[in-house]
């Protein structure tokens, strides 16, 4: 069991529920965030005034799936989110030890 | 037994709630079978302690109001030490109820104890008020209700306190409105809770005003909240109190709601129900508000018919008043303008006769409107006096368009309010931001605080979602359903545009923002050219905020808040700094709408040459008419000539300078002084020329100094000093240099001096933004040093915001742009020549 975790830019959000759940994944976190990578932002300038932005909105999205749908949750998202342009986002596995329904307290075995 | 009895009783209870009975009646009657079940439960239980003691019942099995499932809230006073016997008796009382699986609230004390304040626990000293001896020793109630509940005694002033508190806390939960599309029935402002309050202030204030309202209206109204509670808790099983959508078609069902369909009957149901919750939150507000002094002060006039005293709005004939319904909106804008409320009076007067007028009784002349556009202005209590129309039905009267979204219902997962309280609400979030708490806000305080017509949007607000009440597209519904208002109350033409343009738009900033890549140029080059100006961007931003918020709770993030904000920015940069490299190639641009009234003394041809090489925005700030009057002042021009046209806006404050002649180095300085040496104040406009050499300048000034209002030659003589400028007769630099003393020491507030200058935006100018104090001559001064710089002004945008003037240049130099040397060393003059006007 996994944790697949994708920040991606705010108006993909849709377009990566919709990938995930053609791929039977259909529990998840929405969060809206915040960030920057290694371009760590940009300055704009409103009325002769320069301003950083260094912390963009963005959504991070969590999914927790059975190894064997890792390879194609990681591939619904990275196709519905991926525009080419710099600020598209990143994904991240991460392995979950345990899981547990709270209303019934069995374990989780998704 | 003690089960058969318990079911017995729930049965009972069960009964009549499926037939939608379970209200006062039928709650108190369950409540006495609760009493006799706990009072043989006492019976027993007494014999273990001798200590003597009283079973209470407090809170709401105090007031009798038992549901289903409500909590029993028992105390028990013992007259003594709380021993093990003690313990035991109470234990002996205790078990058995739980046995019988009620949900128990319990609270042990020593009759000594009751006398200390337990501050910390608002709630409990709420609850004894309603303390009703159950069981047990009466003399030890009574001794109870010596020291907790009766008058003077010393728990009174802590309790109302407690009240307020609550009751405050409470309804900011619920933003404050009980308009409410899943309301709370028990704690919502306008529900259960606010009736018990209402009982309990007017019986503890000496100060609070009796009981305005027929008690009857407000036993109506406790009433019908309990049958539906009885219903929530006989469908959910449990003390749960929110009437969900889903719920609401039960409810409604039970209560027979008159209606072929669901959605009808449901209708009919909260719309019952929102006109309870009204009664019973208007009762609220009567009971809290202050008793008015003994004797009263003398009434003061503050308008036509009209009176104040103590920060109510009265009229001074109520009779005379119910004849003139016109007069009625001066009320509302009386209370606004002295920072008060509209009298009882008022609002019953309105609710009586407000059915009997139609709505053009409403608004008979210009001046009946001219006072609407008063009272929407936005600024602390329009969202209360707005609020006090829309109940005493005035708000429908006058526009039957916004009645038809009467406690409408949208239901969806988002929204929280009822079409016509969000609608209301969106004015609210409007009002708020002359007073932004968070830097977030600020930033959206300070387009606010910039609006030229602040009244237009809250115009739009008013209107933006009337449409909701068909199933047809809202937005192109509301346009239809507001300009059929506006026309009928003649607002002119030119408002009507801007507030149908936003309530057309009002979605696609928001849509823009949250659901498309608002970091995409093409993007913001859309909005961009749909909104077409800075005022109209600013308009639509701040209407999205706040029609966002207004939604619910918690659905206008800062996070969304960011996201609008850097959109604002893109396209205001996008509108201002951009707009010079979109420009009107005839060929290729639609010019049907100007084509369609072409006049007969206007070809195409003349036209296309006029408008060949202009910036797009051009087309977007004009209407047709000013258009062919252009085209007509750039006829037969000579090298030297200038033609010009002098105009005076409908405010009567602002007049409108068009100027146009063949381009030539410093022409823009040399018109700039002119206006200047008039001592004219430079408000806002627009420089730009076309392919074929024609320059046009637009300004927007005020008359200061009375020159124009007060010589009758005056216009006569600007012309002629243009004319004598532009053609070189005349040297303004010279003709100027005595009065710059003068000049200066008109100084403005000081504003810290920006020149921000921009190379990459555009693909043909250097781009020069200016922020400095709005001054006499300031446009003179720059454009001086800009054309000393033997740099060319092809475009200028000025405008001036309060005390700021914000202006932006765009620039060429032999027909490119300006090296990185060059605009550094324009900068560095330009900072100078701005410092030296501010020193002292």
């Amino acid at each position: 069991m996994k944790i697949v975790k994708a920040i991606v830019r705010p108006n993909k959000v849709d377009d990566v529920k919709d990938a995930l759940s053609q791929n039977g994944v259909s529990g998840m976190t929405v969060t809206e965030v915040r960030g920057h990578g290694r371009q760590r932002g940009h300055s704009t300038v409103y009325r002769g005034s320069e301003y950083e932005v260094s912390l963009l909105p963005k959504i991070e999205i969590e999914v927790v799936v059975p190894d064997a749908l890792v390879d194609d949750a990681i591939n619904a998202i990275m196709k519905a989110a991926r525009t080419g342009e710099i600020g598209d986002g990143r994904v991240f596995v991460i392995p979950v030890e345990q899981g547990l329904i709270i209303r019934t307290g069995e374990e989780d075995v998704v | 037994m003690l089960k058969e009895a318990l079911a017995t009783a729930r049965d009972e209870l069960v009964s009549q709630t499926r037939l939608a009975y379970g209200g006062l009646f039928a709650v108190r009657q369950y409540a006495a079978r609760l009493d006799e079940i706990i009072t043989r439960i006492h019976l027993a239980a007494q014999k273990l302690t001798e200590t003597p003691h009283a079973l209470v019942a407090v809170g709401g099995y105090g007031r009798r109001h038992m549901c289903l499932h409500s909590d029993v809230d028992l105390l028990m006073v013992f007259d003594g030490a709380i021993g093990a016997a003690e313990k035991r008796a109470v234990k002996a009382v205790l078990h058995p109820l739980w046995d019988l699986r009620l949900d128990i609230g319990h609270q042990v004390r020593e009759l000594g104890d009751t006398a200390t304040v337990d501050t910390d626990n608002p709630e409990y000293l709420i609850a004894l008020r309603d303390a009703r001896f159950v069981a047990g020793d009466k003399t030890v109630f009574e001794r109870f209700s010596d020291v907790c509940i009766r008058e003077g005694a010393a728990l009174e002033e802590p309790t109302l306190a407690a009240l307020r508190d609550l009751v405050g806390q409470r309804h900011t939960q619920f933003q404050h409105t009980l308009y409410q599309l899943e309301p709370d029935i028990k704690d919502a402002p306008g529900a259960l809770r606010d009736v018990s309050a209402i009982r309990l202030i007017a019986a503890l204030d000496r100060q609070a005003q009796p009981l305005k309202f027929r008690a009857g209206r407000l036993n109506e109204a406790e009433d019908f909240m309990l049958r539906i509670r009885s219903i929530l808790h006989l469908e959910r099983g449990r003390n749960l109190n929110v009437l969900t959508h889903e719920l609401q078609e039960t409810v409604a069902s039970a209560f027979g709601s008159p209606g072929e369909k669901p959605h009808t009957q449901v209708g009919a149901l909260m719309s019952t129900y929102f006109h309870h919750a009204r009664i019973i939150s208007r009762g609220l507000a009567s009971t809290v508000a202050p008793r008015p002094q003994t004797p009263p002060p003398d009434p003061v006039p503050v308008g036509d018919g009209l009176v104040g005293r103590e920060h109510q709005i009265s009229f001074l004939d109520g009779t005379r008043a119910s004849l003139q319904p016109h007069l009625w909106l001066g009320a509302f804008e009386a209370a606004l303008d002295h920072d008060s409320e509209v009298s009882d009076q008022v609002l019953t007067c309105i609710e009586r006769h407000g059915d009997r007028y139609s709505p053009e009784r409403f608004f008979p002349g210009k001046a009946e409107r001219d006072r609407l556009l008063r009272v929407l202005r936005p600024r602390p209590g329009l969202y209360a006096r707005l609020s006090e129309m829309h109940a005493s039905g005035l708000l429908g009267r006058m526009f039957p368009e916004f009645q038809k979204i009467y406690c409408h219902v949208i239901r969806d997962f988002y929204h929280k309010y009822t079409v016509d309280e969000h609608t209301l609400l969106t004015i609210r979030n409007l009002e708020r931001l002359g007073d932004p708490k968070t830097p977030g806000r600020r930033r959206f305080g300070g387009l606010f605080a910039e609006l030229d017509r602040p009244e237009l949007l809250v115009t739009a607000l008013v209107f933006h979602d009337v449409g909701k009440w068909t199933n047809r597209n809202h937005c192109e519904e509301g346009v239809r359903m507001a300009e059929t208002a506006l026309r009928r109350i003649r607002m002119p033409e030119p408002d009507i545009a801007n507030v149908s343009f936003l309530i057309r738009h009002h979605l696609q900033m928001s849509t823009a923002a949250f659901r498309r890549d608002s970091g995409d140029p093409e993007v913001v080059e859309q909005l961009a050219r749909l909104v077409g100006t800075e005022e109209r961007l600013k308009q639509l931003c701040l209407m999205t905020l706040v029609d966002v918020e207004a939604v619910g709770p918690d659905v206008m993030t800062p996070w969304k808040e960011d996201l609008l904000w850097r959109l604002y920015v893109d396209t205001y940069n996008r509108l201002t700094l951009g707009y010079g490299d979109d420009v009107i190639d005839p060929a290729a641009t639609s010019l049907e709408a100007l084509l369609e009234t072409l006049p007969p003394d206007i070809t195409q041809t003349d036209l296309d040459a006029f408008l060949e090489g202009l910036p797009r925005r051009y087309l977007r700030t004009v209407d047709p008419k000013q258009v062919y009057d252009h085209v007509r002042l750039g006829r037969d021009l000579g090298p030297s000539d200038v033609h010009c046209s002098l105009g005076r806006d409908l405010a009567d404050s602002v007049r409108e300078l068009t100027v146009v002649s063949v381009d030539q180095p410093k022409l823009y300085a040399k018109v700039c002084g002119v206006l200047s040496y008039f001592g004219m104040d430079i408000l806002r406009g627009q420089a730009m020329s076309n392919t074929h050499g024609v320059a046009l300048d637009v300004f927007q000034f005020t008359d200061a100094e009375q020159f124009l209002g007060q010589n009758a030659s005056a216009e006569s003589e600007l012309i002629h000093r243009l004319q004598e400028v532009v053609a070189g007769r005349e040297d303004i630099d010279r003709t100027l240099a005595p009065k710059q003393r003068g000049l200066a020491r008109r100084r403005s507030p000081h504003i810290k001096v920006v020149v921000h200058v921009d190379n990459q935006y555009s693909d043909r100018f250097s781009i020069i933004e200016i922020i400095a104090s709005n001054a006499w001559g300031l446009l003179y001064r720059i454009s001086r040093v800009i054309s000393d710089h033997d740099s060319n002004i092809d475009l200028v945008l000025i405008s001036t915001e309060g005390d700021r003037a914000i202006d932006v240049f765009h620039l060429t130099r032999n027909g490119g742009k300006l090296t990185g040397a060059e605009t550094d060393s324009l900068r560095d003059a330009l900072l100078e020549a701005l410092a030296a006007a501010d020193a002292p």
